[in-house]
């Protein structure tokens, strides 16, 4: 098995946290293999934010470090969707943040477009949990890490005081069925 | 053993804690300033020292200082942190100082590109000190041997008394991987041989057979001579050529002649290869993806990966190599290590594959590169 | 190098390791004097219990001064030029329980060495540092060194040195250490005396030790044998008790003051990171 996710957004969006507690998850809570790799501009607000993650089931199957052909890919802004859509398989499944302008998709892909910052904003009362709602949709369409798995390190990554509406956010993501 | 998802520069600093490092010091630059900082934060909960210095200068010979009080003592730096303890690491030559530097490459000359990575050190962390001798250089490819590595480059370390070189670089720092932390009674830690009785600690530079002297530290009672000159079994100055050519006769040899404790390296699909990649750290890693692609397209091509530099195994380069037709050195260079590889591989023709890219050339770029050969 | 040849026990025996005598110091030079001075030092507190001999160590860079590494019989390293500082600073941060002497020229101390001598200073190190001030970088022929005064030939400054000295004793004091001391080779007494108060102490304490070179310095300005040079350096000294760091000036014309100018008993680093062991 090898799986090559990739997410990207604008700097602020909870991107790196996200690739953070889905390498965590996989690393630590499941049996899997996980390579990771984070760009940012160097200003954090507004810049380009990218996360590559490569997950196997053995060793031998990690090479190189940054995604080729995402299995899987999670889109918060239309900027970066452009940017960087020829990282992105034929076969893949898409997650699109519908809040923002979305510009010309691939007909091959598996969409999936939900207003993820909308729906933090209206749902929870911030924007800024919309990653993991988006996680949440993610783990609930592609089943790439146990639920659990998620969870615990949602536990371990995230800032105490955001747990528990982090939690909510990843649940409310679970729930989606678009 | 358990299994966290961290970077290459943490996962060095946790195998270097799970090794009995107790002393670093540092100076900040980019890519190796967050290993500092994560030592900063976990190594004095361990009864450890962290230090920041004045400069890269001082950091090394204040490590060497603390080898010789006895502690397992390490530095990490970049490029031209590495040109600044150049002069320090002749003093851990001559002197038999046990100690770890991880040199973390990033693109030169000079300040060069601070963020982004090349493999531009590989001959600066063996010749950049004047002098005759001999230095281990091992070169991880991911995280787990980031942690690996830094164990053995500390059992090494001890176990030659000498400086080991761990050469890592910007890209492979900050990738995040699934990395198995064992703890020290996990791992096999080795520790310098101390002298059995007094007459033993007045010689700090007698070897026993393996060419390695026990190691009497400061405060022992030995009344111990460091000397950075040449110097005899007792550590006193000998300028004679006698003593001189023993000496550094000695330090090379005690290296070379270990090579067995050092060198390591990989093969991956090379039993029926007729063409083989030759690469190492993280330019291995595409190159691996390289290989698998070109086997999918029907090309017999195998991947040989170096985890140790130096010294150079000619003979393990030129055995694993012996059965391919064309071997194709790819590095993230000008094509420095190619030079070693064409001097022992005499059974095949051996063609330099120098791929400058600040991110690391990606497999399709090594594809076509190659391909041009075929 | 030296005439003599040692005949009878020195009293400082136990200190030296009299295989390697008799030294390479020059006749008339201040090293031998200085180093004596200080091992008087050091056995007065060995004596009285108050230093493990087992854990002294003495550090030197490169110079004529860093050959005293030689002959010392405790624990010693003869490093490289400028670095004695940072690397006995390894040595006493990864062993505590050792009493760390840094020994060493001005050049090798003040010169390639300046910015380890300052962050020393600053971080309140645990150490104690010896400058000997022979006024010139004597092991490589008697070129300017940084405390050269200003219009006195020298090999690299045959129509007079155009620059102006470093006042090391300014320039540590300036860090707020815990000791700042000035002697001079002419007044052995003093060195031991200096010492005798620095040693075990906490923090950093530093000692500039004026000396006489008369091989290469001496001879260069008209001093044609030793104890000419010997006898202007020490009517160029002044002793005081306790100086003010105004006094401290640093000049070939109006000579030195010597004393002791800072005392102090703040925490030295190794307490304030939690590892002090008295
Ligand atoms: C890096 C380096 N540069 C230059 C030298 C040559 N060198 C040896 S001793 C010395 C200066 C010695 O002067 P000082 O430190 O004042 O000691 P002195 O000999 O006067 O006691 C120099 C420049 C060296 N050993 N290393
Ligand atoms: S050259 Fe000068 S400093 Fe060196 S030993 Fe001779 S007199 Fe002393």
């Amino acid at each position: 098995m090898r799986k090559e996710f990739l997410a990207a957004g604008r700097g602020g969006q909870g991107i790196l946290i996200l690739g953070h507690v889905l390498g965590l998850a996989a690393a630590k809570y499941t049996g899997l293999y996980v390579t990771g790799t984070e760009s940012y501009d160097a200003e954090t607000r507004g810049g380009d934010s990218r996360v590559d993650l490569i997950f196997t089931d053995s060793q031998d199957e990690l090479d190189y470090f940054k995604v080729r052909s995402a299995d899987i890919a999670l889109f918060m802004y239309s900027d970066q969707l452009l940017k960087y859509r020829r990282l992105v398989g034929n076969e893949a499944i898409v997650f699109i943040d519908s809040s923002f302008h979305i510009p010309e998709l691939r007909s091959s892909w598996q969409v999936y477009r939900v207003p993820y910052t909308d729906m933090a904003e209206e749902k929870l009362g911030t924007h800024v949990v919309a990653n993991m709602i988006a996680l949440g949709h993610i783990i609930r369409k592609t089943g790439l890490i146990d639920r659990e798995a998620v969870i615990s390190s949602i536990k371990e990554v995230v800032r105490k005081r955001w747990v528990s509406v982090d939690l909510k956010a990843f649940e409310l993501g679970m729930e989606l069925d678009p | 053993m358990r299994a966290d998802y961290i970077t290459t520069n943490i996962a060095i600093a946790e195998g270097a804690m799970a090794a009995g490092l107790m002393f670093y010091a540092g100076y900040p630059i980019t890519p190796a300033s967050d290993l500092f900082e994560y030592l900063a934060s976990v190594l004095p909960s361990r009864n450890g020292v962290v230090a920041q210095f004045e400069d890269e200068i001082a950091s090394i010979n204040a490590v060497i200082g603390a080898s010789w009080a006895g502690v397992k003592a390490m530095t990490a730096t970049s490029g031209p942190g590495f040109s600044l303890m150049v002069e320090g690491l002749g003093l851990a030559i001559i002197t038999e100082a046990p100690l770890v530097v991880v040199d973390i490459m990033r693109a030169g000359p000079s300040t060069g590109v601070p963020t982004k990575a090349t493999q531009s050190d590989v001959y600066q962390v063996r010749f950049s000190s004047h002098g005759i001798y001999s230095i281990p250089v091992l070169v991880p490819w991911s995280a787990q041997e980031g942690f690996d590595l830094a164990v053995k480059a500390f059992n090494i370390a001890e176990r030659l008394r000498t400086p080991v070189v761990l050469l890592s670089d910007a890209v492979l720092a900050h990738a995040w991987e699934k990395v198995s932390l064992r703890s020290s009674e996990e791992i096999q830690v080795v520790n310098r041989k101390k002298p059995k009785n007094l007459e033993e600690g007045m010689f700090p530079f007698k070897p026993e057979n393996d060419l390695v002297p026990p190691m009497p530290c400061f405060g022992e009672g030995f009344g111990v001579k460091v000397e950075s000159l040449s110097h005899d079994e007792r550590g006193w100055y000998a300028p004679d050529n006698e003593t001189y050519k023993k000496l550094v006769w000695r330090l090379v040899k005690k290296i070379e002649n270990n090579m067995s404790l050092i060198w390591d390296s990989e093969r991956y699909f090379t039993n029926d290869a007729e063409y083989a990649i030759v690469a190492y750290g993280s330019v291995a890693r595409p190159a691996y993806a390289a290989v698998k692609e070109f086997r999918r397209e029907g090309y017999k091509f195998g991947l040989y990966r170096l985890k140790t530099l130096w010294p150079f195994n000619d003979r393990d380069v030129a055995n694993s190599l012996r059965k391919i037709k064309k071997v194709f050195v790819v590095e993230n260079n000008e094509g420095k290590m190619y030079r070693e590889i064409a001097r022992s591989v005499k059974s095949a023709e051996v063609i330099s594959v120098p791929l400058i890219n600040l991110e690391v050339p990606p497999p399709e770029e090594i594809e076509e590169a190659v391909k041009e050969w075929l | 190098m030296a005439l003599t040849r040692v005949i009878a026990e020195h009293p400082l025996s136990k200190y030296l390791v009299n295989e390697r005598l008799p030294h390479a110091w020059c006749p008339g030079c201040g090293l031998g004097i200085t180093l004596g001075a200080i091992l008087r030092a050091v056995d007065r507190k060995v004596r009285e219990g108050k230093i493990d001999i087992k854990k002294l160590v003495l550090v030197s860079g490169i110079g004529c001064s860093a050959r005293a590494s030689f002959y010392v019989r405790f624990d010693s390293a003869h490093t490289i030029h400028g670095r004695a500082i940072p690397f006995a600073t390894g040595a006493k941060l990864a062993n505590p329980s050792l009493e760390v002497i840094v020994f060493g020229g001005d050049g090798d101390i003040a010169g390639i060495g300046g910015n380890h001598l300052i962050h020393a200073a600053r971080r309140n190190m645990d150490l104690l540092v010896f400058m000997v001030s022979n006024l010139v970088y004597a092991m490589t022929g008697g070129q300017v060194a940084p405390t050269t005064p200003t219009g006195l030939f020298t090999t690299t400054t045959p129509y007079g040195n155009p620059e102006r000295p470093i006042n090391v004793v300014k320039l540590v004091a300036s860090q707020n250490p815990n000791y700042v001391a000035r002697a001079s080779a002419t007044h052995p007494a003093l060195i031991e005396q200096y010492t005798y108060r620095a040693l075990g102490m906490e923090g950093f304490r530093f000692i500039e030790v004026i000396s006489m070179c008369p091989e290469v310095f001496g001879r260069h300005i008209g001093y044609n044998d030793p104890v000419s040079l010997y006898k202007a350096i020490k009517s160029k000294t002044r002793v005081k008790a306790r100086p003010s760091l105004d006094e401290a000036d640093y000049d070939w014309n109006h000579g030195w003051v010597l004393g002791e100018f800072i005392i102090k008993n703040n925490p030295g680093y190794l307490r304030t990171t939690g590892r002090w062991r008295a």
